[in-house]
């Protein structure tokens, strides 16, 4: 079961799932032996509201570290997801075709975006954040931009 | 000497959403529907009488089904109907709506690009479907 660090900014509580590791934007990656499975974190899908569509490259997509892995559109914006593992897409959700609000209501769960065959995890996670340094670096964003409103 | 039946009406809250693409859809929306679609069969109530305990507007709650539009999760608007003791006949999500019709991504605060107004137009038509539904279930109710 996760364990969440969690911080109030505001008006707003944003949780980070201890079990997996972030990228700096915000993408998790959470290992399941050589599959990787990602998603979005709390934080960044608070901050770009409710999810209109959300479609991941389809299984079989070969992609790179950093590649577009997903494309959601939000009630704010459109955003490119870059992978935070290379390999293999494996699995897409096939809930968010019908439940693209899965991503706001369960992003640590249910909400997951792909899984992916890792070509060289052990690399790749040398790149990624912790779940501390991630938690660190949010709260920082999330105060700053508070502060600048 | 008995009162003369008085037409069924369908009230329509849109939620405020100040500042939002899909809150200027759901104003747009309700508009529509008031103004153009269904002038006899319905009512516009502005959430923020509600807000404001305002006695007309609660009593057009109580005497009549609802149809909320919210722009957000946040569902002000079918809250504040619910909280003010009104009968939700149907909650419509303008994001729903647009799931619905990818083809009309609305734009603009002040002044909705064409997809908005598309979307607005969609959203009122269906909702002006459920005024149809919900009028003639209260004219049978009146009836009988």
């Amino acid at each position: 079961m996760s364990e969440y660090l969690e911080t109030t900014v505001d008006k707003f509580t944003f949780k980070v799932s201890t079990d997996r590791l972030y990228s700096k934007e915000g993408v998790w990656a959470k290992a399941e032996g050589n599959r990787v499975r990602v998603g979005l974190s709390d934080y960044v899908q608070q901050h770009n509201g409710d999810v209109a569509f959300a479609e991941a490259k389809p299984a079989g997509t070969q992609v790179r570290f950093q590649d577009e892995i997903a494309i959601l559109e939000t009630m704010k914006v459109n955003l490119s997801l870059a992978s935070p593992v290379a390999g293999r897409v494996l699995e897409v959700n096939p809930a968010l075709a019908a439940h693209p609000e899965l991503v706001n209501q369960d992003p640590f769960g249910a909400g997951w975006l792909a899984v992916v065959e890792a070509g060289d995890w052990e690399s790749d996670k040398g790149r990624l954040l912790d779940p501390q340094a991630y938690f660190a670096k949010m709260k920082l964003e999330a105060e700053q931009e508070v502060k600048g409103r | 000497m008995t009162a003369p039946a008085r037409s069924p009406k369908v009230v329509v809250v849109p939620c405020s959403g100040i500042g939002k693409t899909y809150g200027t859809v759901s104003r747009e929306a309700a508009y529509q529907i008031v103004e153009d679609l269904r002038p006899e069969g319905t009512q516009l109530v502005a959430l923020s009488m509600l807000v404001l305990g305002d006695e007309s507007a609660r009593s057009a709650l109580a005497e009549n089904p609802t149809i909320t539009i919210d722009g957000c999760k946040l569902a002000c608007a079918s809250k504040m109907v619910k909280e003010s003791g009104g009968r939700v006949a149907q909650e419509i999500a303008v994001l729903d709506v647009y799931r619905r019709h990818r083809q009309f991504k609305p734009q603009g605060i002040a002044e909705l690009n064409p997809g908005g107004q598309q979307l607005a137009r969609v959203l009122a038509e269906e909702a002006a479907v459920t005024v149809d539904t919900l009028v003639s279930k209260e004219r049978g109710g009146q009836s009988g």
